[in-house]
Parts: structure tokens; C-alpha cells; sequence
């Protein structure tokens, strides 16, 4: 089955493989090799494959998603159009990137760098100043990536780079805003954060859609935080439910830095999110969160991973979703404490409300301590709305179908309402009050 | 206002209320008192509209209405309005978008302008101000974290700004210190007059000394057993409810 599927994809890594950037970059065109050869070793997961035993990657093998040859003109009309997909108010820097392609003209001009913060498409960083990169990408993605990001690896076409210099605040937040367009489209956008010591900053990775077409988004995200890096970076997904997204962000963090990882899925027909965080230098603190509301047969898997490596640091996780009629959502965390990794304290949640009889979650934590002085907890929830919550709200007035509305709001907002930016959260919960309103 | 009429309920197959008779009319204060289990708390929960009781007879007028008939959002905007003995916590839903979706559904419902943003602060600023609660508090999350008193308090916040016409309270004394009891007194007594009426569901006679009732009824085993006036209260709490145990034939004698 995912043999063909694989046979097609090396295909169209053929057509583009002369016309990828950075060819002439040994230690690139190195790793090219090294994901091509693991693609051609693994194939796609299936099922039989531990990691995505609830989820089937039918809806990414059983079409022929294919390689956009020349971007979308961006012309006047379609700026406007995507800006309506922007939450209201948000002031971001932007780079664009139509079906994996860099769109210059509705990317934002002037200056690479402001603020400290430089922003720039990935193909630019290799030819004019790869240097820059080398050590980091491609560095924190598994060595033994499943068979779509080893496609990634072999052949992503450009993405977003940042680079944030030493002690930089840039105001504004670093938005990476990706849209799919054309009929079934194939993007496979490969991003970098490199956030050197004592930076702060809030980085948005979108995905949207243009228009009702089917599209397969393969992305991958790169993250490295130096010492007392303090980076907030947001994952949002609001495609249409026509979209099949493979996602993965890893990210490594030195000593004293802190990393808030929020993601949104709130729209898509397939989401996987794989999330891989290494506490790496001791002190070191992350937050994963995350939250979902699915309904018809949207399928939402969440797979998250934090390697404590180094002593005293701390990891909090929070994933809540919403699933309603035949929606299938899974979980998977799991938290690894490394030998000497002493004074660990690491926190993991899943809740989920399910409003539909058809409605699954497969929710599976997974704990490997190796060190003995630690604080470590997991719990995991699928239920209903609270009934005696419920009769509190209508005992004062308020109707049934907007109280059960209002709960199951409250309840995936309190993730929601983590995000900083306000824009951004408060375009967010608009989205996803409509989401559980119809 | 209100007439229960051999009201008779059970909770899973068990007999809770055993033919209750009682009549409110406006501007009286009745209280209920009687032991644990004698069924207070399930007499208060079935006026409010409350799953989990299946009533096997009798009913409940309200200002002409079956009550009984209705969902417990008609009554709350009809203008009942129940006191909880265990507020809810609502983590995610701050107190004050309860408290605005709350009135103006009411309004709605009476055919009233609903109150914008500006002139609802104003309102439940003054509120607050009345049963002494910190203004915070309005934009926490609906009671969690909250103290006992301030959950109670917090009770007693939705009454002043609902002004409803009966108003029921479930033991609204229990885990109240001296002060926050007479604080929520003081916002209870604020509302009574005319065309309001009351039923306040107490165990101890102590909350009776601030919410002066019209009229007290004792309640055991399911049925009312002995009413009459202020008085009885404080005979209740000279005597303990043990009497009701020795006499357990005793009958309904009316105000004294």
C-alpha cells in the first residue's frame, strides 16, 4: 500500500532533487542523501508501526499529492485574501510561503534584520550564508525520522529561517504563514529557529488554506535554544477540512532557557503533530500545550516527546481537545528521564470532552525514568460535560444548548488562554467558539 | 406565589418527599428546617429543576404556572432562583460573563433591554460593593478557588443582581463564619418586601436570627411535621430535633 504512495514521492524528489537550493553544500546535499536513503529503508508508517497504530496514514497514501512546479502569482487579489485569513489586529513580521514556495511580494519587505531578528527563506540562508545554519539543521530531527519527515529531509524546497541574534527582543512576533492553494498540492516547508543566548521571542507557524482544494503539507521545524533563550512558539492550524498536515517540530534547549510550545488544531481533515523537546542544559523549562476540536471525521494525533537530559529542569504538558461526531483524536506522551538527570520535575495532562457517541480518543502516556530523585505525574481524562455544571448555568438562566456551548468552551480555553499574543488568542477562541457553535 | 401540594419524590426508587403541603405568598419569609436527611435539600432541588428526582405526586404552582413543567432556565428566568448549598466550580468561565449572560438572558426573557458592557459593570460593581466582595473576584473563574464563605457570598452576589421573586436557599449558612454569615443576611434582607418571596432550608437555628422568618417549618422523614412561627426555631434549637424522633406521629398545627 504505502509502497506506490513512496514510489510517488521519489518521483517527484527526482523532478525537483536538480532544482533543490544549497546543491553545492556537501554537508547538505549529505543529509539530503542520509533522509532519501531512510525514506527508500522505512517506506510510510502504517499501523503495524507502534507510533501510528491509531493512526492510518491512508488519507496521505491514497491520493497523489504533487509538487507545485512554479508558485501562485501573487497578485493584489490574493494578498487580500489571505489577509483576510490573518487574526484581526495581529502585528507580525511574515514570511509567505504559498504550497511550500516562497512568495516574496506577500511577505513582508525591507530589512532581513530588525530588532535583533533576522528573517529569511530558507533557500536565501543557503545560498548567501549557510554557515550560519550548518550546525543546527537537520541536527535536531531524529536520527531515525519516520518516512515522512525523512522525506522532508530529502527534499524540501524552502521554509523559513530565524535567526534571532544574542540578548534580541524583537517586538513584533515572527509569523510563518503557510497556504495551501492549488489542487492537491504537496508542501513540504522546512523551517529553523536558531535563538542564541538571552534572546526573547514569539515565533507563529500557520497554516491556512486558500479555497476548498485537498493539499498534503509535510513540514518540519527546527528549534535550538541557547543558554536563557526564552522563545514562545506558536503552531496553529486552521486549514480547511479538506487538508492533510504531517508535522514535525524538535527543538533542543541549553541551559536556563524556557520554551512555550502552543498549538492549535482547529481545522484539517488529518493532523499529525509530532513534538519532540530535549532539556538539554540544566535549569532548563518547557511548556507544551496544545488543543484541538475535531468534528466529522477529522482525525487529530498528537505525538509529544520531552528528553530530560540534564539535572533541575522542568516540563509542564497540557493537551485538551474536543472531539464531536465520528472525529478520532490520539495522544501519545512520553517522558524520558536520562540517568543523572536528578531533580527532574516533569508534568503531563490530556483531557477530553466527547460530545459524540462516535467520537474516540486513544490517549497512551509513557514514562521512562532512569534517574531516581525526580517529580513526575501524568493523567489522562475522556468524559462528558460536567452535569452538575450544567445545571448551575441553566439554574441562572442561561439556555442548554449555550451553556453545553459555553463549557465545552471554557474547557479547551483554558489552554487557549495561555497564548500571550492578544491578537492571536483572541482570533483563536472566535474560531474555535464557531467550530463548537454549529 | 408558591403552592406544593402533596408533593411526593424519590431518588432512585427511594421515598425522599413524603406528601409535602406549603404555601408562599408574597412578601413572606417560610423557613424549612429539619434534620439531615430529611429531605431539604431534595424539596429545594426539585423547585429549582434539578435531575435525579422522579416526582411520584402531587405538584408545584408557581405565580399560575406548573412548574414542575418547566426547564430550569424557564424558572430561573420566570424568576426563581435557588441559592446552591454546593456553588459549582466553572474553571474557564470568569464570574463575570456568568453573571452578564445570566441577567440579560432574564432580561431577555421579561422583554427588556439587555445591559451593554458599560452599564453592567456599574451595576454589578455596586453589588459587589453590598455583599462585600472583593471586585477580583468578578473576574475569576466562576467559584473555583473560592472559599467556602466566598462561594456563599458569591451566591448571594447573583441574588442582589437577579432580584428574583422566590428565591430558595439551601442551608446557605453551612461553613459560614459569624461574619460572612451576617453579610449574607444583610443581602438576603436587602431583597425582601413586596412581591418577593423566600424559602430559606436551614439545619441550625443560628442563620434565623439574621433572616427573620414569617413562618417555620420543620421537616422529617419527608413530610412537614410541625409548623409555626419564629419561635418554633428557637424551641428547635433549645430541644434539638430529638423530639421529632419521640414523637414520630406528630402533626401539622399551623402558625402559632
Amino acid at each position: 500500500m504505502t509502497a506506490g504512495a513512496v514510489e510517488h514521492y521519489l518521483a517527484q524528489h527526482r523532478k525537483i532533487a536538480g532544482a533543490l537550493p544549497g546543491r553545492g553544500l556537501g554537508w547538505l546535499q549529505e543529509r539530503r542523501r542520509a533522509g532519501l536513503a531512510r525514506l527508500k529503508e522505512v517506506g510510510f508508517p502504517t499501523q503495524r508501526d507502534e507510533d501510528w497504530k491509531y493512526t492510518s496514514t491512508r488519507p496521505l497514501t491514497a491520493k497523489p499529492f504533487r509538487d507545485v512546479g512554479a508558485p501562485a502569482a501573487a497578485d493584489e487579489t490574493l494578498a487580500k485574501k489571505i489577509r483576510a485569513l490573518s487574526p484581526e489586529g495581529l502585528r507580525s513580521r511574515q514570511l509567505v510561503f504559498i504550497d511550500g514556495l516562497f512568495a516574496p511580494q506577500l511577505s513582508d519587505a525591507g530589512a532581513d534584520t530588525k530588532g535583533g531578528a533576522t528573517l529569511m527563506p530558507l533557500a536565501r540562508v543557503l545560498e548567501e550564508r549557510p554557515e550560519s545554519v550548518e550546525h543546527a539543521f537537520g541536527a535536531l530531527a531524529p536520527r531515525k525520522p519516520h518516512g515522512f519527515t525523512a522525506l522532508n529531509c530529502a527534499g524540501a524546497r524552502d521554509g523559513a529561517v530565524v535567526l534571532l541574534e544574542k540578548d534580541a527582543a524583537p517586538e513584533e512576533p515572527l509569523e510563518l504563514l503557510f497556504v495551501t492553494s492549488a489542487e492537491d498540492a504537496f508542501a513540504q516547508p522546512r523551517n529553523l529557529i536558531l535563538a542564541a543566548p538571552g534572546c526573547k521571542a514569539s515565533v507563529i507557524e500557520r497554516h491556512v488554506s486558500l479555497g476548498e482544494h485537498a493539499s498534503f503539507t509535510n513540514s518540519a521545524s527546527e528549534i535550538l535554544l541557547g543558554e536563557s533563550a526564552n522563545v514562545d512558539y506558536h503552531l496553529v492550524q486552521t486549514q480547511r477540512d479538506s487538508a492533510r498536515h504531517v508535522c514535525g517540530i524538535w527543538a533542543r534547549q541549553e541551559r536556563g532557557s524556557r520554551l512555550r510550545c502552543i498549538s492549535a488544531t482547529l481545522g484539517g481533515a488529518f493532523v499529525r503533530n509530532d513534538l519532540g523537546v530535549e532539556l538539554a542544559g540544566e535549569d532548563a523549562h518547557c511548556d507544551m500545550l496544545g488543543f484541538y476540536a475535531a468534528t466529522g471525521a477529522q482525525h487529530v494525533d498528537n505525538h509529544t516527546a520531552v528528553l530530560h537530559s540534564a539535572p533541575h529542569c522542568g516540563s509542564r504538558e497540557v493537551y485538551k481537545g474536543v472531539l464531536d461526531g465520528r472525529a478520532r483524536a490520539v495522544f501519545h506522551g512520553r517522558i524520558t528521564v536520562a540517568p543523572g538527570a536528578q531533580k527532574t520535575a516533569a508534568e503531563q495532562s490530556n483531557q477530553n470532552l466527547l460530545l459524540s457517541r462516535h467520537a474516540e480518543i486513544d490517549c497512551k502516556p509513557q514514562l521512562e525514568i532512569y534517574a531516581d530523585d525526580v517529580r513526575c505525574s501524568h493523567g489522562a481524562t475522556a468524559g462528558q460535560l460536567d452535569e452538575a455544571a450544567l445545571f448551575y448555568l441553566r439554574s441562572r438562566g442561561i439556555g442548554e444548548a449555550r451553556a453545553r456551548e459555553l463549557l465545552t468552551f471554557a474547557f479547551v480555553n483554558e489552554v487557549a488562554g495561555e497564548i500571550q499574543i492578544a491578537a492571536l488568542k483572541g482570533a483563536l477562541e472566535s474560531l474555535l467558539a464557531r467550530r463548537l457553535a454549529r | 406565589m408558591l403552592t406544593i401540594k402533596n408533593l411526593r419524590a424519590s431518588v432512585d426508587g427511594k421515598a425522599i418527599l413524603n406528601g409535602i403541603d406549603l404555601a408562599l405568598k408574597e412578601g413572606e419569609v417560610h423557613a424549612v428546617m429539619g434534620p439531615n436527611g430529611s429531605g431539604k435539600s431534595t424539596l429545594a432541588g426539585i423547585l429549582a429543576g434539578r435531575d435525579g428526582y422522579e416526582v411520584t405526586a402531587g405538584g408545584v404552582q408557581y405565580r399560575g404556572m406548573d412548574l414542575l413543567e418547566m426547564e430550569p432556565e424557564e424558572r430561573a428566568r420566570e424568576g426563581l432562583f435557588l441559592a446552591f448549598q454546593y456553588p459549582v466550580e466553572i474553571p474557564g468561565v470568569t464570574n463575570l460573563y456568568l453573571l452578564k449572560a445570566s441577567l440579560n438572558a432574564i432580561r431577555k426573557h421579561r422583554g427588556e433591554e439587555e445591559l451593554n458592557a458599560v452599564e453592567f459593570l456599574k451595576l454589578i460593581k455596586e453589588k459587589a460593593a453590598m455583599v462585600e466582595m472583593d471586585e477580583a473576584f468578578l473576574y475569576r473563574p466562576v467559584n473555583e478557588g473560592f472559599s467556602g464563605g466566598e462561594k456563599k457570598r458569591n451566591e448571594i452576589l447573583q441574588m442582589a443582581l437577579l432580584q428574583p421573586a422566590l428565591s430558595i436557599l439551601d442551608e446557605t449558612d453551612s461553613g459560614l463564619d459569624i461574619d460572612a454569615l451576617k453579610v449574607v443576611a444583610g443581602g438576603v434582607n436587602a431583597l425582601r418586601g413586596e412581591g418577593r418571596a423566600m424559602l430559606v432550608v436551614t439545619h441550625y437555628q443560628r442563620l434565623l436570627d439574621y433572616i427573620v422568618p414569617d413562618f417555620v417549618h420543620v421537616l422529617h422523614d419527608g413530610r412537614i411535621v410541625r409548623s409555626g412561627d419564629k419561635s418554633l426555631a428557637l424551641e428547635l434549637e433549645r430541644e434539638g430535633y430529638g423530639w421529632i424522633e419521640r414523637e414520630p406521629e406528630a402533626t401539622s398545627t399551623g402558625a402559632a
